[in-house]
């Protein structure tokens, strides 16, 4: 079995040579192997997050003083052949784009993954030349606001929203940058 | 381990010759092979280091059954709060039965499912009860079905953000990105 010679035998004295059984180590590697195996995750469940836009409780001791309208990202995706990126600033039209709409739908085992790289692209485009909330240190996010139709699948849904988390900013949260999404989803009620 | 001489031993007169000559080769290639250990407990330790570094111990969420998720790409890790799955007709908050999909599907306009109203504002009154000092998060995880029609999925997020609960995030699948 493994050992460490590690010499001191002479004169008589007894050898410090010391030898490791290496058959319950094999066991303990094994049984860990076998513990990890069985209580490993293959699977990886993760999140797509969204914001139904609640104001906060109204502050009386503050002085409410009127602030110009942030700019917001609408993305219409009620028709079957395109999607239309609309940018506004309270009720006024600030800009208007078409994206072609391609399901991009892959069906493996039943479960469907639905893609918009396109939409995502310009998407990621109009962010970098409209977006107001760029910077690292700013803590708001530029809002996108999801137009659907009421019949549209879920998985369609997943996948543009998927696509309008394309766009990723610095964000820095106690002295600590990291990459979040520039845009925050939240649907039209209409 | 050392090895020693053998003692006395049964049946010791019945010659084993032959399995001595097996065993040794008899003049040609011996069967009896030698294992590396060193090798073998390298892989081991190599393989106990891997399954350790993707170990989880917080373990995996549950998905209803009949619920397929679908997959995204650009995701967020996963958070512990209130799960609202949407199984067929049926929504259930964390296991249990909260009202169903019926009436939004044969109205299709959306509407508050009141059933999951009342569950989730009670889930939030119980959590500032077992919380008094904390801000209370408001976030709830919606596992839906990849089939399930938009006017579901708006209800559903509507009836949450009435109840106290304005971050609401879906549960997917997470895709590898096409550049990695």
């Amino acid at each position: 079995m493994g050992g460490v010679d590690v010499g001191g035998a002479s004169g008589g004295r007894r050898k410090t040579d010391s030898e490791v059984n290496m058959i319950p180590m094999i066991d303990l590697l094994m049984v860990t192997i076998s513990f990890l195996l069985i209580t490993a995750v293959w699977s990886h469940m993760s999140r797509i997050n969204a914001d139904a836009q609640v104001p906060g409780p109204p502050r009386p001791d503050t002085e409410q003083t009127p602030q110009e309208p942030e700019k917001t990202l609408h993305i219409e995706m009620r028709t079957p052949d395109k999607f239309t990126l609309i940018w506004k600033q309270g009720g006024t039209v600030v800009s208007t784009v078409d994206v072609a709409r391609r399901d991009n739908v892959i069906e493996n085992n039943h479960v469907k993954e639905v893609h918009y790289p396109d939409l995502g692209a310009k998407i990621e485009s109009e962010w970098k030349t409209t977006g107001q909330h760029r910077d690292a240190t700013d803590k708001k996010f530029d809002q996108a606001v999801l137009h659907t139709d009421n019949e549209t699948p879920y998985v369609n849904l997943i996948g543009v929203i998927d696509a309008i988390y394309t766009p990723k900013r610095d964000y820095g949260a106690g002295g600590k940058v990291e990459k979040m999404p520039a845009l925050n989803v939240t649907f039209a009620v209409n | 381990m050392t090895v020693q001489k053998p003692g006395r031993r049964l049946m010791h007169f019945v010659p084993l010759h032959f399995v001595h000559k097996k065993v040794t080769g008899g003049g040609q290639r011996p069967i009896a092979a030698g294992l590396s250990l060193t090798s073998m407990i390298d892989f081991l330790v190599v393989t106990v280091v891997f399954l350790l570094m993707s170990f989880s111990a917080s373990g995996e969420l549950q998905v209803a059954k009949g619920v397929t998720i679908p997959k995204a790409q650009n995701t967020l890790d996963m958070i512990d709060a209130p799960i609202v799955a949407i199984s067929g007709r049926q929504i259930l908050v964390n296991g249990q039965p909260a009202g169903n999909t019926q009436a939004i599907e044969d109205s299709k306009r959306m509407q508050r499912v009141d059933e999951l109203f009342n569950s989730l504002k009670q889930q939030r009154e119980h959590w500032k009860q077992v919380y008094p000092n904390k801000d209370f998060p408001g976030v709830v995880v919606l596992q839906i079905d990849q089939d399930v029609q938009a006017v579901v999925v708006k209800s559903v997020f509507q009836t949450a953000a009435f109840a106290g609960y304005p971050n609401v995030s879906f549960m997917v699948n997470q895709m590898p990105h096409a550049s990695e």
